[in-house]
C-alpha cells in the first residue's frame, strides 16, 4: 500500500513512512529550532537508504526547509549578508572536498563506515556537551539564578587575527579567516553526512566571533541554503547519489512537520528543550554505534564495481 | 476384367507411397519442437511499481507422451538479466569495529538469474550439459574461474546467498508444470529492486537427458515514464540533475512558507 519507487535508490519505499519521517524530523527541527539533518540521515539509513544516498537527499532536504526559515529570518532582519557571503565561500571550498572524499570512500567501500564514524565521534560530542550544559542550567534555575551563564563578550584571540573587515549587521570587525574556516568544515561536513551543519555553526558563531544571538540563527539559516544547494548538484554531478523522489517527499513532510514543532517548542522551556534533544542526539549516536560495535548476521556485503578497487 | 487390372495397377503403382505413408506415421515420427512464449516481452517500472510475476509457457509439438501424467520430457527455463561488475565484501573486525575488507571483484554477475524445472537439474542431464547451458546457480562462474581456494569459495558462496536473499537469485527444480500431454508453464517473480536490460529468456526442452529442442527470446525490462525521465536525466545530465533537484527544493520550501505563513 503506497509503495513509491525511487528512481535513484532504486527501492521502493512507504509514501506515508517517508512522509511521516520527513514530518517527524520537521517537527523536531521547527521544536528544537535546529535544521535536523544530522537525524534525517541517520533515520533514513535506519530505514534502509543506502548511506551516501541518505547523505546527499539529505542536503537536498535541508534547502527545502531552510528556505521557508530564512525567509521568515530575512523578514525580520536577522541576516548579515557580509557574514554569510564569507561563509558561504568557506562552505563552499569544504563542499568540494567533502563531495570529492566521499566519492573516494564509495570506490573503496568505505563510505557507510566513515559516515557512521563520524556522525557517532559528533553526535557523541556535542549530544553530551549539549546535555551536560542543559543540566547545569536546570540546576541554576532551580537555585534561582538566571539560566543563561553566559557573559558579554570579550576580545580573545580570534580578534587578533590579520584580514580584518567589517560586519555592520553584527556590529563586529574581525579577521575574514575565522568566517571562512567555519564555513569550510560546515560544508565539508554537510557534503559528508548531509546535514546543514548549524548545531556546529551556531555556537561557533556565537562562542568564537561573539555575534550577535539574534542575527547567527538568521545568517546560518542563510549560509545552509546555499551550502546544502551546492553539495546537492556536487553529489548529483559526482556521485549520482540524489534522490529527488525522496528528496521531495521528506520535504513535504517536513515542511507540514515543521509547522507544528515550533508551536510544540514554545510550551517548553529553553533548557528543557536541550536535554531533550541531547538526549536524542545520544541514542541516535549509540544506535549507530551499536551497529558498528555489534558483530553483524551477515559478515558479507556486494556491491556494484564503481571503479578499480 | 479391365477395371480390375487397372485397379491393381493403380494400386501397384501406389504401393511405395502408401509404405512411406505408414512409415512416417509409426517407426520415425517427426521430430519434437519447443514453442515457448513468456506472458509479457516488456516490463516498465514505474512509481508504484513493487515486482512483477511472469509466466514463461509453452508446448512441445509432435509429443509422443501417451499418457498425461508421467511425461518422458523435461523443460528447464533460465531467465537471466545482463551481467555486470560486482565487488563482495567481507567485514572484519578492526580495533573494535567492524570494518570492510578489500573485497573480491567479480566482472560479470548476472543482475538477475532465475532456473526452473521439472525435475531437480541433475537427474535431468549430465553435468557438462547444464554447465554448458549455464543451468543451475552453482554453474554460474562471475566472469571469472572457480578455483579450490577455500577464501574464494567463501566469497563466491556469499555472493550467492546475499543475491538469493534479495530473490535476485533463484532456483525451482519443480518450478516447471506440465498440463496435459504438451502443455507447459512456469511462474518467475521479479523482485523490486530488478535491474534494468534486456532479458533472456531460454527453455530448453530434454528427453532422456539429451537436448531436443529450444527456444530463446528476451525480455525488455525498463524504467518508464517519469521514472525514466529521472532517471536517465540523474546519469546523463548529472549536472542538470542536480540544479532541478534544487529548484524543486526551494520551490517545496517556498510553497510551505507561503502556505504556513503567520502574518
Amino acid at each position: 500500500m503506497f509503495q513509491v519507487y525511487l528512481p535513484i535508490a532504486e527501492i521502493s519505499v512507504n509514501l506515508v513512512l517517508m512522509l511521516g519521517l520527513g514530518a517527524a524530523v520537521g517537527f523536531l527541527s521547527g521544536m528544537f529550532g535546529v535544521g535536523g539533518g544530522f537525524l534525517l540521515t541517520p533515520f533514513l539509513m535506519f530505514s534502509g537508504i543506502p548511506p551516501s544516498i541518505a547523505v546527499a537527499t539529505g542536503a537536498n532536504q535541508i534547502v527545502a526547509t531552510s528556505v521557508s526559515g530564512a525567509l521568515a529570518q530575512w523578514r525580520r532582519n536577522n541576516i548579515d549578508f557580509h557574514m554569510g557571503a564569507l561563509l558561504i565561500v568557506g562552505g563552499v571550498a569544504g563542499a568540494l572536498i567533502g563531495v570529492i572524499l566521499l566519492k573516494m570512500l564509495r570506490e573503496a567501500g568505505q563510505a557507510g563506515l566513515i559516515i557512521s564514524l563520524t556522525y557517532v565521534v559528533l553526535l557523541g560530542t556535542v549530544g553530551l556537551l549539549m546535555l551536560v550544559e542543559s543540566i547545569g542550567a536546570m540546576r541554576r534555575t532551580r537555585a534561582g539564578r538566571p539560566a543563561s551563564g553566559r557573559k558579554p563578550g570579550q576580545h580573545n584571540w580570534i580578534h587578533r587575527l590579520p584580514l580584518k573587515l567589517r560586519f555592520p549587521r553584527s556590529r563586529l570587525y574581525i579577521s575574514a579567516i575565522p568566517p571562512l574556516v567555519i564555513g569550510w568544515v560546515v560544508g565539508l561536513l554537510t557534503a559528508f553526512l548531509g546535514v546543514g551543519g548549524g548545531f556546529i555553526m551556531v555556537p561557533a558563531m556565537i562562542y568564537l566571533l561573539r555575534m550577535p544571538t539574534n542575527i547567527v540563527i538568521g545568517t546560518s539559516i542563510f549560509q545552509i541554503i546555499f551550502v546544502t544547494a551546492v553539495v546537492s548538484v556536487l553529489h548529483a554531478t559526482f556521485n549520482q547519489t540524489l534522490d529527488v523522489v525522496l528528496a521531495l517527499i521528506l520535504a513535504a513532510g517536513g515542511v507540514m512537520g515543521g509547522q507544528f514543532g515550533v508551536k510544540a517548542g514554545q510550551k517548553l522551556r529553553g533548557e528543557h528543550l536541550r536535554a531533550l534533544l541531547a538526549v536524542m542526539v545520544l541514542a541516535v549516536a549509540i544506535r549507530l554505534l551499536f551497529d558498528l560495535v555489534l558483530k553483524p548476521a551477515e559478515l558479507y556485503s556486494i556491491s556494484p564495481l564503481l571503479a578499480g578497487v | 476384367m479391365m477395371r480390375r487390372a487397372l485397379l491393381l495397377a493403380t494400386l501397384l503403382g501406389f504401393m511405395p507411397l502408401v509404405a512411406a505413408a505408414a512409415q512416417a506415421a509409426s517407426p520415425t515420427p517427426p521430430k519434437e519442437e519447443l514453442q515457448a512464449e513468456l506472458s509479457t516481452r516488456e516490463i516498465s517500472i514505474q512509481s508504484n511499481f513493487t515486482g512483477i510475476e511472469i509466466l514463461v509457457y509453452g508446448s512441445i509439438d509432435f509429443s509422443q507422451t501417451k499418457a498425461p501424467d508421467p511425461g518422458n520430457y523435461d523443460v528447464i527455463a533460465i531467465i537471466r538479466a545482463p551481467s555486470q561488475p560486482l565487488v563482495a565484501r567481507r567485514k572484519e573486525r578492526v580495533a573494535g569495529i567492524w570494518v570492510n575488507s578489500r573485497g573480491e571483484v567479480y566482472p560479470a554477475v548476472p543482475g538477475f538469474y532465475a532456473a526452473l524445472s521439472t525435475r531437480p537439474f541433475r537427474a535431468i542431464t549430465s553435468d557438462e550439459t547444464l554447465k554448458t547451458l549455464g543451468v543451475g546457480i552453482v554453474n554460474l562462474d562471475f566472469g571469472r574461474p572457480a578455483t579450490e581456494d577455500l577464501r574464494e569459495a567463501q566469497y563466491r558462496s556469499a555472493v550467492i546467498r546475499l543475491k538469493q536473499k534479495q530473490q535476485l537469485f533463484q532456483e525451482d527444480d519443480d518450478g516447471v508444470s506440465f498440463v496435459g500431454r504438451s502443455l507447459f508453464r512456469a511462474t518467475v517473480a521479479l523482485p523490486v529492486n530488478v535491474p534494468t536490460g534486456r532479458y533472456t529468456a531460454d527453455v530448453y526442452l530434454f528427453r532422456d537427458g539429451e537436448l531436443i529442442s529450444k527456444n530463446l527470446s528476451t525480455l525488455e525490462v525498463n524504467k518508464a515514464g517519469f521514472e525514466r525521465t529521472i532517471y536517465l536525466l540523474a546519469f546523463n545530465q548529472p549536472f542538470a540533475y542536480g540544479l532541478l533537484a534544487v529548484l524543486v527544493a526551494v520551490l517545496t520550501g517556498l510553497a510551505g512558507w507561503f502556505a504556513f505563513r503567520r502574518e
